[in-house]
């Protein structure tokens, strides 16, 4: 090999990862490593090493150094693409055994780490997400469907619409039940999403994420995917729900209903709480607790309502949210919702827009940014000028809930009054009329 | 032998990727509970370790404690690293002459045994290539490294370990020399050449379990062995020796194998609980009583070479029943320890008969109540026997408080190492380098050669100072006023033995300010410096004041009188002895009046009484010599 006339930094990006080399500075410590991808967050020109101690370490590599490449990689080591060999698409030969349909749709839980970018990517066919689960169909048969790759922050209401086809598709086909294994951040929204649109589903349709990527020993998705899986065979339930940790341990996970759940922190494996009631139930294991509110099958037909009309928003209400702001935010809408203080309240600034607005058939609905508790035009003045105003109280309905209704009921119906009163109307167990105590310890 | 160790020494700043103080705690608020699972690295191949502890399938329980946060308990990403213990590590670097990396990259270390929550530890490669200096020989430093410390293991019992998280993430500052160590002494000398080095920089945690060593060991024709975690300095040259013995026992098992042409263990168990039914062995009654099983593995040309139940020494008998216990048995029987107690030779031919053993071939048993459990522990027994055939297997060992060591499991390698991508990486910036250079310590042999011209000590005295890191506390206390032979006595003698006191729980490390205050106290005479370690208990362990530590240990200062009388009736008591031995009868005496009075008089004083006393009771009864 000996004194390269090129710069070593050019070689050096033009040789594919996984190549042996040791790197020479002037001063005369010579480097050997396997070369690896560096980190995103790499300085310029470092070049990162894998040692034979296993400890990747970065260089800064001048152009006085001297390079030898010992060996280039004979194939990829570095997360080879597996190509799918076709256990999805086996459709065509039902098994007689009651099984499941696992849509996968990216997120953390069919994630895996990418070194390069640092961050973790989505899980690029059904083969990995079994490599990190190897024992999901001991109970009985699994079938993979990917759906779409996504990060769920990057998931767009057409999402929802082409996952509900796949629950419905799914069910039709003699599915037991649909486990949807999705990116937690707006897990919440989704859940709402097919709640309304998948109606008398004949089991259950479980969204099940994890708060820690699979990659790593800790993953809460070793216990929450085979819980959910288990949950679709084999529990006596009929709407949609979120499985997740019921608390830090791994070991009992609480079942939201999918219009009441909202995702409460940021990284916690408990992140996701039933809003205002307390969970529709727990399963730890094999063992399964449903409240006596859970919905059971009916034996109603399957129902898909999967249009919805994007011209709707959330906003959230603000001190200094100027009535000018607001109409700026809601031009060629056909409604929206407010995250409304306390009760349900905005300024008084804004009677009159709002005013303006609904005479306009513009939907306007009022939730609470408390989260919690609900909303009642009828205590103060500001809350009884606004009904005046033609907006409507969605009680308790989380203001992300309402949103997802809001776009549901836009498309169910062009007639304002038609929507209102889709909007102020339970449908799936959505709206809780009593809140306990203990709720809140 | 050819040795190399690592130590590794806990900082002094708050944790390495949270800012929750490094401190341990007994308020437990909490408890989490955990499964792992070996998941693979980058480049895609799970690691042995990982995979071993994995199949164990244990559960996992976490102390939550007030020094913890959700980062500790895997339910936050980690923050930035810690620059602080950065620096420190670089210090080190510096002392030790190595060569720091360019841009530092945290690793995670795959560790699925439940010490960590996350299952990896994280580490980062700090510098290499360095070197010390201990008794005119230089030794090599490969690396340093800055990582965190695992949770604090309280608990094991019935598959479940229970962990508490006040250790887990306080920095770890980790240097390994090379494999340039030849002798047992030199691994303790050079222990604590490092020991010294790292206390230097004056961010260190003291106190037990703040400095923990691992030696790498191999004997000619042997294979490098970890003993992970050795906290008793001390112990260190003896679990060097045991190993030694051990690896060449297995080198002469290995031998005596191949001369008599044995075949590795094919590993088929066999169920033999009929032969065993009328057995007065207590657990093969025990776990057939429970509906359990008794199985049997042949191990083919093993017969005498597994050793006997009696007698020292490494035996290859226990090295498989080591193996057992990893996955949960409580040990296992051998055809070398056999007959033996409730089980005869009649049952043990009935054995032989049943696995078809030739003459040099042995078995093993193991009687458990679950025949799964019982046929995995076999397995391990076979497979532990098949690695006889290539002498010493590579594995990681538990030091054992007797000197000797117990297999943990098998050698982690570098697949088990991934990069931890939730932190990113610290470019090393020249500013920095030169901070840290302009700002290194005074050096070991710099602080040994000061203290004997500042305070006039003894070369050895400073040595012994420095070696047991009261270099600092011992200058601490003199510039407060104290006399330098004071100090000394209570930082290498009181302190120690204080420390080495078995208790239940840990004792918090006194501060300088008890220290002073207690220093004062003898100075004053409130109490004699025999009563230092009642006083300390006092204080540390219940929670009194110095002089209420005083007051209820009994130590307050006796009066000449009060003395005199308690020497007069200790005399009256003993006036046999006195004419039996005379003046010989001075030392008997003087062990039963300390026993009065220890620490509430100086025992010179109570020496320079009692003469006087006994020469005048032996003058009144006769002047017998």
């Amino acid at each position: 090999m000996g004194e390269p006339t090129v710069d070593p930094r050019k070689k050096l990006a033009s040789l594919p990862v996984g190549s042996e080399v040791e790197i020479t500075p002037p001063d005369g410590r010579t480097w050997h490593g396997i070369l690896v991808p560096s980190s995103e967050f790499s300085g310029e020109n470092v070049v990162v090493l894998k040692l034979a101690s296993g400890y990747n370490v970065g260089l800064a590599v001048t152009e006085r150094d001297v390079l030898t490449v010992i060996s280039k990689p004979k194939r990829s080591r570095v997360s080879p693409s597996v190509s799918p060999t076709g256990s999805s698409g086996q459709s065509a030969t039902a098994p007689a055994t009651p099984w499941v349909a696992l849509l996968t749709t990216g997120g953390t839980i069919a994630s895996r780490v990418d070194y390069h970018t640092g961050g973790v990517r989505p899980v690029r066919d059904e083969r990995e997400i079994l490599d990190s689960f190897p024992a999901l169909d001991t109970e009985g048969p699994v079938r993979v469907v990917p759906v779409f790759e996504r990060f769920s922050e990057d998931i767009v209401p057409a999402d929802w619409v082409l996952l509900a086809e796949k629950v419905g598709e799914s069910f039709r086909e003699g599915a037991r039940g649909v486990v949807v294994a999705h990116g937690t951040d707006t897990m919440g929204y989704t859940a709402s999403a097919l709640s309304f649109m998948v109606r008398h589903p004949p089991g259950p349709v479980v969204l099940v994420g994890a708060q820690r990527s699979p990659d790593r020993p800790s993953s809460d998705g070793f216990t929450n995917l085979p819980a959910a899986i288990h949950l679709a065979r084999a529990g006596d339930l009929a709407e949609v729900v979120v499985v997740m940790h019921e608390n830090p341990s791994d070991g009992r996970l609480a079942i939201h209903r999918g219009t009441r759940v909202r995702k409460m922190h940021s990284s916690r494996r408990d992140a996701f709480e039933t809003r205002n009631a307390p969970p529709l139930g727990t399963i730890d294991g094999t063992h399964i607790e449903l409240a006596a509110d859970a919905r059971r099958p009916t034996g109603e037909p399957l129902e898909l309502h999967t249009h919805l009309d994007e011209r709707a928003a959330l906003v959230t209400y603000f001190p200094g949210l100027s009535p000018a702001r607001l109409r700026g935010s809601v031009r060629n809408l056909r409604g929206f919702v407010l995250a409304g203080t306390g009760l349900g309240h905005v300024s008084h600034t804004h009677l009159k827009g709002l005013r303006r607005l609904s005479s306009d058939g513009v939907v306007v609905a009022m939730t609470t940014q408390c989260l919690e508790g609900e909303t009642d035009p009828y205590v103060y003045s500001t809350g009884r000028e606004l009904l005046r105003a033609g907006v409507v109280y969605l009680d308790d309905l989380l203001p992300e809930t309402a949103y997802v209704k809001m776009l549901w009921a836009l498309g169910q119906t062009d007639d304002p009054e038609r929507v209102k009163s889709l909007l102020r109307t339970d449908q799936v167990g959505e709206f809780v009329s009593r809140r306990r105590m203990e709720r809140r310890a | 032998m050819k040795a190399g160790l690592e130590v590794h020494q806990q900082l002094a700043t708050h944790k390495l990727f949270c800012p929750c103080p490094s401190e341990l705690s007994e308020q437990v608020e909490g408890t989490v509970r955990r499964r792992l699972r070996a998941t693979g690295g980058e480049l895609k191949a799970l690691d042995a370790a990982a995979a071993f502890e994995s199949s164990l399938g244990w559960t996992f329980s976490y102390e939550v404690v007030p020094t913890s946060c959700l980062v500790d308990l895997d339910e936050e990403p980690p923050h930035p690293i810690n620059l602080e213990a950065l620096d420190v590590a670089l210090t080190v670097a510096e002392l030790l002459h190595a060569t720091p990396i360019d841009e530092i990259l945290v690793m995670r270390k795959l560790v699925v045994d439940g010490s960590n929550t996350a299952g990896f530890q994280r580490t980062a490669l700090v510098a290499v290539d360095g070197w010390v200096e201990v008794q005119g020989k230089r030794v090599s430093i490969e690396t340093i490294c800055l990582e965190e410390d695992a949770a604090r293991k309280v608990a094991e019992a019935g598959g479940e370990v229970k962990y508490r998280l006040d250790r887990l993430g306080i920095p770890l500052v980790e240097v390994a020399t090379g494999p340039d160590l030849g002798s047992p002494e030199q691994i303790r000398d050079v222990a604590q050449a490092i020991g010294a080095l790292l206390r230097a920089t004056r961010r260190v945690r003291r106190g037990i379990g703040t400095i923990r060593e691992d030696v790498n060991l191999s004997v000619e024709g042997g294979t490098r062995v970890e003993i992970k975690g050795v906290q008793e300095l001390r112990l260190l040259p003896k679990y060097a020796e045991e190993e030694v013995a051990r690896q060449e026992m297995l080198l002469r098992t290995k031998e005596e194998l191949h001369r008599r042409h044995a075949k590795p263990p094919a590993g088929s168990v066999v169920d033999v609980s009929d032969l065993l039914r009328e057995s007065g062995h207590g657990p093969v009654g025990t776990a057939l009583k429970k509906g359990g099983v008794v199985l049997a593995v042949e191990l083919p040309g093993f017969q005498g070479l597994l050793g006997g139940s009696t007698g020292g020494g490494p035996r290859m008998g226990r090295e498989l029943a080591d193996h057992a216990r990893a996955v949960g048995v409580r040990g296992i029987l051998h055809s070398d320890e056999l007959p033996s107690e409730g089980i005869d030779s009649a049952q043990v031919a009935a054995v032989r008969t049943r696995l078809s053993l030739g003459p040099d071939d042995a078995f093993a048993l193991v009687a458990h109540a679950s025949s799964v459990t019982a046929n995995r522990a076999l397995e391990q027994v076979a497979r532990r026997a098949a690695a006889a055939h290539v002498g010493v297997p590579p594995e990681t060992r538990d030091p054992l408080p007797d000197g000797s060591s117990r297999y943990s499991r098998p050698l982690p390698g570098r697949d088990r190492m991934y990069p931890e991508t939730d932190v990113p990486p610290v470019r090393l910036t020249s500013d920095r380098q030169e901070r840290i250079r302009a700002q290194l310590p005074e050096r070991p042999e710099q602080t040994v050669r000061r203290l004997q011209e500042q305070h006039a000590l003894p070369a050895d005295v400073a040595d012994r100072l420095l070696r047991e890191g009261e270099a600092d506390r011992f200058e601490a206390l003199v510039r407060r006023g104290h006399a330098p032979a004071l100090v000394i006595r209570l930082l290498t003698h009181d302190l120690p033995a204080f420390a080495a006191a078995p208790r239940a729980t840990p004792v918090p490390e006194p501060s300088d300010d008890l220290l002073d205050g207690l220093l004062r106290a003898l100075a004053d005479g409130r109490f004699a410096k025999e009563g230092v370690s009642a006083v300390l208990e006092g204080v540390l362990v219940r929670g009194r004041s110095i002089d209420e530590a005083a007051g209820s240990a009994g130590l307050v200062p006796i009066s000449p009188p009060e003395l005199a009388s308690i020497v007069r009736a200790v005399l009256d008591r003993n006036e046999r002895l006195l004419r039996e031995r005379g003046r010989a009868a001075l030392s008997p005496l003087m062990g039963d009046v300390m026993k009065e009075v220890r620490g509430r008089v100086d025992g010179k004083e109570v020496a320079r009484v009692l003469e006087r006393a006994l020469d005048d009771r032996l003058e009144k009864l006769g002047g017998t010599p």
